[in-house]
């Protein structure tokens, strides 16, 4: 994606978004509701244009898929659309023939996928009979049913419960290691940590787009560490110390120390403080939740600030 | 090769998902199966056909010196007509009909004799209460017929009183013949008795079979771009020639299904003669369900809403009733509306439908033409709409 903006009449739904993922990763879009993640998709599918900027996916723009590479992408929409009279194979089986697949594949694929999915069970059950989290379940069956090489998943783990999310998460490693890209929109934190490459979008704009880890320490500008000492001890001490680039005082007693290196820096901290009559009772590294992140990074782009929620 | 098996793969994956869909909902196949042959059913047994006799007053002038007794006057007019009675109470005969207790008053003129010695003629006066042009039709036509019938009579009188007094015997010329020199005797060539039944189920059988592949297609595709399946058939590598060919293919085979027990129903069990070949029969079935499945999905999908569909299928069955022939005869209208007509599938159904089961002719070629080419039109015309919507939203 190279500058890409949606309007949907006044209201900007993506604005300038540029984007590249590489083939055999997995990609998180995470943000809130409304902040366009499902507009990207449908961008990149192909089922919606976009108002400015150029889409490019798999080398080809999604306005002229031809019909080969179709057959390669694999999409699962944030509503459920299947059919409610159909049992849940059926489904599952009429998603496979739309892709082409002749019947001895798809008898063994929708076995599969429907055991991928928990739902070997539920296989004869009518989908207007399936619970809102085997629906989303069933969804998922379809989107992987022809083995896409690059799948959009519209808020797949939405409403599944945690045991199920891992499994989720399972396959989808497992696409990613067999070269498949995965492209997944999200609002959970915890999902996002999952992927290879997360993009962060607030309000149509990308913020932020990188691995977990990189972003981690990109909002604090370093590795952090939790320092707890005997008394009170004055920050200036700690900030003076070779290699801290800044130090926030936390609860009593404790300092959120953040470092170009949090290994060489804890011994020199443990000294500087030694040295002004307190101790150091531990220097821990820090793990912010990605929940942290995520807040800091919105804050920080000011794209917190009480607007108009834009449609997607 | 391989393409065109997966053409194959996804029209029959299509095509069972509907029929799948269909057969799972038990309230759609009594309504779309039963329903037809419930209607042929109702039509066959309840329908007389037989219009009944105008309930008639004759009104006699004060003091008549003519029979008071409604017998007496029951063989006069040998017509649709019954003399319920015979009054002089002129007022209240005419509040019967203004209450439409009776739909007929005849006012036997009191100077008819005279009139008729002084060389005049006397006026029989008939007043009817109806708003229906049918029956005010039939009315006009009864009044005159009952007159003729009176004037013939009393030719008859007077030819056989004026022989009596010239002495002619009646061997001669009776005085009837006199009277009437002239007696019709008039022959229908259809090959079946021209019954009300016999008329009308053909083209209740063509009628119910557009309206069924028109209801069962109108909701195929407005519920899947309502839902979100659309998007779905945007991603996939399906085409829409081949999404329609699937419904095609699954509601045809229900239509016709539905189109043969109708048919075994209107000629084994209503009697309705089959004079034509079955296999005609079949074309025309065949291809009145194609053009009506191609009316069905372009309401599909012109209409936002289901409510829409609905609505436009029931204004479909409504303009087909007045405009297909089917109560009123097509070239009974104005050029305009018969542009309209000739718009409708059923329009040339009910024509060839007529023709191969009552006249035991093969149907006009130029209404199997123009069917089979009304067809391809719509299925053009849907596939080029379904193109439009599956393109992406601008």
């Amino acid at each position: 994606m190279s500058h890409v903006t949606r309007r949907f009449r006044d209201v900007v739904a993506v604005d300038d978004v540029s984007l590249q993922v590489e083939q055999g990763t997995i990609v998180g879009l995470l943000g809130p509701s409304g902040s366009g993640k499902t507009t990207i998709v449908r961008m990149l599918t192909g089922t919606l244009a976009q108002s400015a900027g150029e889409l490019s996916v798999l080398g080809v723009r999604p306005d002229r898929f031809p019909a080969r590479l179709r057959e390669r992408i694999g999409y699962m929409p944030q509503l459920f659309h299947l059919y409610p009279y159909l049992t849940a194979s059926e489904n599952v089986a009429f998603c496979a023939s739309l892709f082409g697949l002749f019947w001895w594949r798809r008898r063994r694929r929708v076995r599969e996928v429907l055991e991928l999915a928990q739902l070997g069970g539920a296989r004869h059950r009518l989908a207007k009979d399936l619970s809102g989290g085997m629906q989303r379940r069933l969804s998922l069956a379809c989107a992987l049913v022809h083995e896409p090489s690059l799948v959009f998943l519209d808020e797949p783990t939405a409403g599944l419960d945690p045991m199920l999310r891992q499994a989720v998460w399972a396959e989808f490693r497992r696409l990613r290691d067999a070269g498949c890209t995965v492209f997944v929109t999200t609002q959970s934190v915890t999902d996002a940590e999952a992927c290879d490459r997360v993009a962060l979008l607030v309000r149509g704009h990308l913020i932020a787009h990188a691995e977990p880890e990189y972003l981690r320490r990109a909002v604090f500008g370093g590795e952090v560490l939790d320092v707890r000492t005997s008394g009170r001890t004055d920050p200036r001490v700690v900030k003076a110390v070779p290699g801290v680039i800044e130090v926030r005082p936390s609860r009593e007693g404790r300092l959120i120390v953040i470092a170009d290196d949090a290994g060489k820096a804890a011994p020199r901290i443990t000294e500087a403080v030694s040295a002004t009559g307190a101790r150091v009772l531990s220097a821990d590294r820090y793990e912010p939740s990605f929940d942290d992140v995520f807040v800091a990074l919105v804050e920080r782009s000011g794209l917190d600030r009480d607007e108009e929620e834009v449609g997607s | 090769m391989i393409g065109v098996a997966k053409s194959v793969t996804r029209i029959f994956g299509l095509t069972v998902k509907e029929l799948r869909d269909l057969v799972r909902r038990p309230g759609a196949i009594l309504s779309l199966i039963f329903g037809p042959l419930a209607i042929m059913a109702l039509f066959g047994a309840g329908y007389e056909g037989v219009r009944k006799p105008f309930e008639t007053v004759v009104v006699l002038p004060p003091n008549s010196q003519l029979p008071h007794d409604a017998k007496t006057y029951q063989d006069i007019p040998a017509l649709d007509v019954r003399i319920v009675a015979v009054t002089e109470d002129q007022t209240a005969a005419e509040a019967q009909l203004a209450r439409r207790d009776v739909r007929l008053l005849v006012y036997v003129p009191a100077d008819a004799e005279a009139r008729f010695r002084a060389g005049q003629q006397a006026t029989v006066r008939v007043a009817w209460n109806s708003i229906d042009p049918v029956e005010d039709n039939i009315a006009k036509a009864t009044t005159q017929l009952l007159v003729d019938e009176l004037n013939t009579k009393l030719i008859a009188v007077a030819a056989g009183e004026g022989m009596r007094l010239a002495n002619v015997p009646n061997t001669v010329v009776p005085p009837e013949v006199i009277a009437q020199p002239l007696q019709v005797k008039a022959e229908n060539r259809s090959p079946v008795p021209a019954t009300v039944l016999f008329f009308f189920a053909p083209a209740v059988f063509a009628l119910v079979l557009q309206h069924l592949a028109v209801t069962l297609t109108a909701l195929a595709l407005v519920r899947e771009r309502l839902s979100g399946a659309m998007d779905l058939f945007r991603v996939a590598p399906v085409r829409a020639w081949e999404i329609l060919v699937g419904k095609y293919v699954a509601y045809g085979l229900l239509s016709v299904v539905v189109g043969a027990a109708v048919a075994a129903l209107v000629v084994r069990v209503l009697g309705v003669p089959l004079a034509g070949a079955p296999e005609r029969l079949a074309t025309v079935v065949i291809l009145l369900t194609f053009a009506s499945l191609g009316a069905g999905l372009l309401i599909s999908l012109v209409a936002d809403s289901e409510r829409q569909a609905v609505q436009l299928a029931m204004l479909l069955l409504i303009v087909s009733v007045f405009f297909s022939g089917f109560v009123l005869p097509v070239d009974e209208f104005r050029p305009v509306a018969q542009g309209v007509s000739y718009l409708l599938p059923v329009t040339f159904g009910i024509g060839l439908m007529q023709d191969i089961m009552l006249r035991g002719e093969g149907g006009s070629a130029t209404f199997l033409a123009a069917l089979a080419l009304m067809g391809v039109a719509l299925y053009a015309v849907d596939t080029m709409r379904l193109r439009q919507v599956m393109r992406r939203a601008g």
